[in-house]
């Protein structure tokens, strides 16, 4: 059993954690919206509280022997209890710290990015929100509840994303953000109802002990449930066949985007994969379909990441294939090597998304060719951390991501999907050239003619935000340099509580890393020959194959296709079966009863000749009825 | 040794039909005010017939609380109908639109 | 059949006629003149049925304040004789059937009441238990009934007022 003592103190701790972000919502959408800097105050406050208790949680639980859960009923309906609690063991218990700690740095990162913006108040309201979301997401002790703060986080992303509703294009955006998401959570709510269905219960230790899921549910129902809410995660996580709304989701402020690819709502979906992964790893199709549809995502989005001349879009193509990346890592069977990935890019992601926000600030674009050609290079410390958030994601030897995307690696290849583990490689190729591409344009401008319109965009910037925008910068690059080095005593501490971590290291292999370090230094080079050196032109060698090009910079036609679908599909048959039956048998019916209303009351309008005594019969009339029917009806 | 209890009733109803044919027959206004008062005595009287069944006093507490609706029902009844009567010069039930606009015009 | 049912025979046929005299009167001062008879009629069967105290109410309130108010007010106006059928047979019919349907049902309804077939004791409620038992349990329902008077009184006072507006200006310009 678990200690008596430690209990309500972790129990507030944790409450404290989570309630102080609502709190902060719920006042400044109340009170202070008005006033920026107090909300701002007010939100930042409360997200480092919530650090604070994460971390204190965290340390307080690293010895943690078995998951902690707290539970109380929230509706009882018949035979239905329905619970609402908090699940702590590792896995949650890190997520918590990573997501309050990078939702407290992006709110200080904000500080400084969205100084002057009328609707600074509302902005910190809705990250207050979606950090609440998030963080309850990750500690929620059944599906259902997971479920809801699941929609939630759709719902504040959908906020931020169209946070400049003014302009069309954002506010499509998050229309588009979160139908697709809905799309998935259709799948994923479907599931829930079968899994209720089939085993009465929600709770996650429930439905992650194999034994209790194999005696109440068959192979193939369990296969179509996990599928089902797989269909969820490929939503939230921007996987292969929903994965267009991630680029279009940068039509919101940087830091919103930062925030949405590293910890939150992207990371929502890979969360809830590992933290089901118990339940998946007992259906084999599954998990397979998991690691094709991982397959497939990152090397699509790679390539597409080749030709985006626009930053942000260059690393949100890179989230999806780091997240498809991930997948991988879980689908191969490692509940480790996926989780340590997604801690990592958590990092590196917020890091490079910042510094693109630097960058934006700065020079007034997306388009990285101008950002080069305004100077960017001067910005020596967004210009270093994205060196370093680039090599990451690379996997360059002494950064975070070199540690977890070589585990993947090696599970790949243990796990014997030898074509996802070429997949893999080309895909880290492809990762590493397209990140390097975008360095070196940025770094070697070719038009240098930069010199005045530097100076014209420094004139607005407080040096107060910029001072609070790079520490959060160098803060995020240390914990990029360093946290690669933690992978023991994070495997250890994950592997303790038997959240489904294999204790024993996959088996070392020594050329692996080796033939990492090759691969990118290879695509670092081919970047370099093509965009780097002195008389380079700077087109990528698929941009010479005009076919590819537009290939991959239309996104594989998919929007097309989207588009194409729901034309013929949604407008052209189910709107004008609609149509036909709004105009045939709605509108008819409407018509007819109208005019059945009016000649009824031509007939009957005698009753209503301003006589009361009329009025009184038909009433007492009514009365002595009504006597009858009851008198003799009952 | 008085009536059973259904006598009492039954005059009660038939007070109350009375009270209702008045109400529904009589072209005049103040008849039908007194035809609504025939129907709370009546009532009335069915109550005090139920307190002595069954040796309650809550059924005569109830009469109390009806003489007080009927007195106010009547006061406010009657200063209406004399407002009726000032408009329309009649206090025939039967007030149509042209009646009205007459009156108003007054 | 002892002399209380007697009597009460006799009171209940005092009733009926009275009212259904008053209910079928042209000359309206008669047709209240017959109705506070019918009351006085209401209060004996009260005295009877063992509710003294409410039959002194019924006296003072129904014949006395109630049908006075009626006289007031048919002598203030000055009803000419209206035109047409004293009963439109139209709408007799349709009041004669629904009255009648109303009485059969209810009649049917008591009928089937088997509980209520045995005679009754007689028995009485002093005025004094009655008045300490409706003060005791229902003092919150009285005190609602007398702010339901009050606000009669003061619906009735500004219902009863002249309308000022144009008459003021009628007798400005009269001088």
């Amino acid at each position: 059993m678990v200690p008596a003592t430690p209990l309500p103190i972790s129990l507030i701790v944790t409450a404290a954690a989570l309630l102080l972000p609502l709190l902060a919502f719920g006042v400044i959408m109340l009170a202070t919206r008005s006033r920026h800097r107090l909300s701002a105050a007010i939100s930042i406050a409360a997200a480092g509280l919530s650090l604070l208790a994460a971390v204190y949680l965290l340390v307080q639980h690293w010895q943690i022997q078995a998951p902690l859960v707290f539970q109380a009923v929230w509706m009882v309906s018949g035979q239905m209890t329905i619970p609402i609690g908090i699940l702590l063991d590792p896995l949650s218990l890190l997520m918590l710290a990573v997501v309050a700690a990078i939702s407290f740095l992006v709110q200080i990162y904000s500080l400084g990015y969205m100084a002057g913006d009328p609707g600074f108040g509302r902005y910190y309201g809705c990250m207050s929100l979606f950090a609440w979301a998030m963080l309850t997401l990750t500690v929620s002790s059944s599906l259902l509840q997971i479920y809801i703060f699941w929609e939630l986080v759709g719902l504040a992303s959908y906020l931020l994303i169209g946070f400049w509703f003014d302009k069309f294009s954002a506010s499509e955006a998050g229309k588009k953000a979160f139908v697709m998401t809905r799309t998935g959570d259709v799948a994923f709510l479907l599931g829930l109802v079968l899994l209720w269905l089939q085993l009465g219960t929600l709770d996650i230790p429930v439905l992650t002990d194999p034994a209790a899921v194999g005696a109440k549910l068959s192979p193939g129902m369990i296969t179509l449930t996990a599928l089902l809410i797989f269909g969820g995660i490929v939503g939230k996580s921007a996987q292969f066949p929903l994965l267009t709304w991630l680029p279009d989701a940068m039509e919101g402020p940087t830091p919103v985007s930062a925030l949405l690819h590293s910890a939150t709502m992207v990371a929502a979906g890979v969360y809830l994969f590992s933290r089901l992964f118990g339940f998946f790893s007992l259906s084999p199709t599954a998990m397979a379909v998991c690691l094709a549809i991982g397959t497939i995502s990152m090397l699509l989005a790679s390539t597409m990441a080749m030709v985006a001349r626009d930053i942000k879009q260059v690393w949100a193509y890179s989230t999806i294939s780091q997240l498809g990346f991930m997948l991988m890592g879980l689908g191969a069977g490692s509940l480790f090597a996926g989780t340590f990935h997604l801690i990592t890019h958590a990092g590196f992601k917020a890091l490079l998304f910042l510094c693109a926000g630097v960058f934006i600030h700065h020079c007034g674009t997306n388009d990285m060719f101008e950002i080069g050609r305004q100077g960017g290079r001067r910005l020596k410390s967004a210009l270093v951390c994205t060196i370093v958030g680039a090599g990451a994601l690379s996997g360059l030897p002494p950064l975070s991501g070199f540690f977890s995307k070589e585990l993947i690696l090696s599970h790949l290849l243990d796990s014997g999907h030898p074509v996802a583990f070429l997949a893999a490689a080309v895909g880290a190729f492809l990762t590493t050239y397209y990140s390097f591409r975008l360095i070196f344009i940025i770094l070697f401008p070719r038009d240098a003619d930069d010199a005045p319109s530097t100076k014209s965009h420094d004139g607005h910037h407080s040096a107060g935000g910029e001072r609070s925008m790079a520490a959060v910068l160098w803060c995020l690059a240390g914990v990029t340099v360093v946290l690669g080095f933690f992978q023991t005593p994070l495997h250890d501490f994950l592997a303790r509580a038997g959240t489904g971590v294999n204790a024993a290291m996959p088996a070392h292999h020594s050329w692996l890393p080796v033939a990492a370090c090759m691969l990118a230094a290879v695509a670092i080079g081919q970047a370099w020959l093509e965009f780097g050196r002195k008389k380079a032109r700077q087109i990528g060698w698929v941009e010479r194959i005009p076919l590819l090009a537009d290939l991959f910079g239309q996104r594989w036609y998919l929007d097309r296709l989207y588009r194409y679908l729901l034309d013929t599909l949604v407008y052209r048959g189910i709107s004008r079966l609609f149509t036909a039956n709004d105009r045939r048998v709605i509108d008819g019916a409407l018509d007819g009863l109208g005019r059945s209303t009016i000649g009824l009351g031509r007939v009957i309008d005698w009753v209503h000749s301003g006589m009361i005594q009329y009025r009184l019969m038909i009433m007492v009339a009514a009365v002595i009825s009504l006597i009858l029917f009851i008198g003799w009806g009952g | 040794m008085i009536v059973p209890l259904n006598h009492i009733l039954l005059l009660s109803g038939l007070l109350f039909s009375l009270g209702m044919f008045c109400t529904l027959a009589r072209r005049n206004l103040i008849m039908m005010l007194l035809g609504i008062e025939i129907m709370l005595n009546a009532a009335a009287v069915g109550f005090v017939g139920a307190s002595l069944h069954w040796q309650q006093m809550e059924g005569q507490a109830i009469v109390i609380f009806i003489l007080a609706v009927a007195a106010t029902e009547v006061s406010i009844g009657l200063a209406a109908i004399l407002v009726v009567y000032r408009r329309t010069d009649s206090v025939d039930p039967d007030m149509n639109a042209a009646l009205w606009e007459k009156g108003g015009q007054r | 059949m002892s002399i209380l049912t007697l009597l009460f025979y006799a009171i209940a046929l005092l009733i009926v006629a009275a009212t259904a005299m008053a209910v079928t009167r042209r000359n309206l001062v008669h047709a209240v003149l017959y109705l506070v008879l019918s009351f006085f009629g209401t209060a004996m069967l009260f005295y009877l049925l063992g509710a003294p105290f409410l039959a002194a109410l019924e006296i003072i309130i129904y014949a006395g304040a109630i049908m006075v108010l009626f006289l007031f007010l048919i002598m203030m106006i000055r009803l000419k004789k209206l035109p047409g059928m004293f009963f439109p047979v139209g709408q007799l019919l349709p009041a004669i059937l629904i009255s009648a349907g109303f009485l059969v049902v209810s009649s049917v309804m008591i009928g089937r009441n088997s509980s209520g077939w045995a005679p009754m004791p007689a028995a009485q409620a002093s005025p004094m238990a009655f008045g300490v038992y409706l003060f005791q349990t229902h003092w919150l329902a009285v005190e609602i009934a007398s702010m339901l008077l009050l606000v009669a009184l003061v619906g009735a006072y500004i219902l009863g007022r002249r309308v000022r507006g144009p008459s003021a200006d009628t007798r400005k310009e009269a001088p």
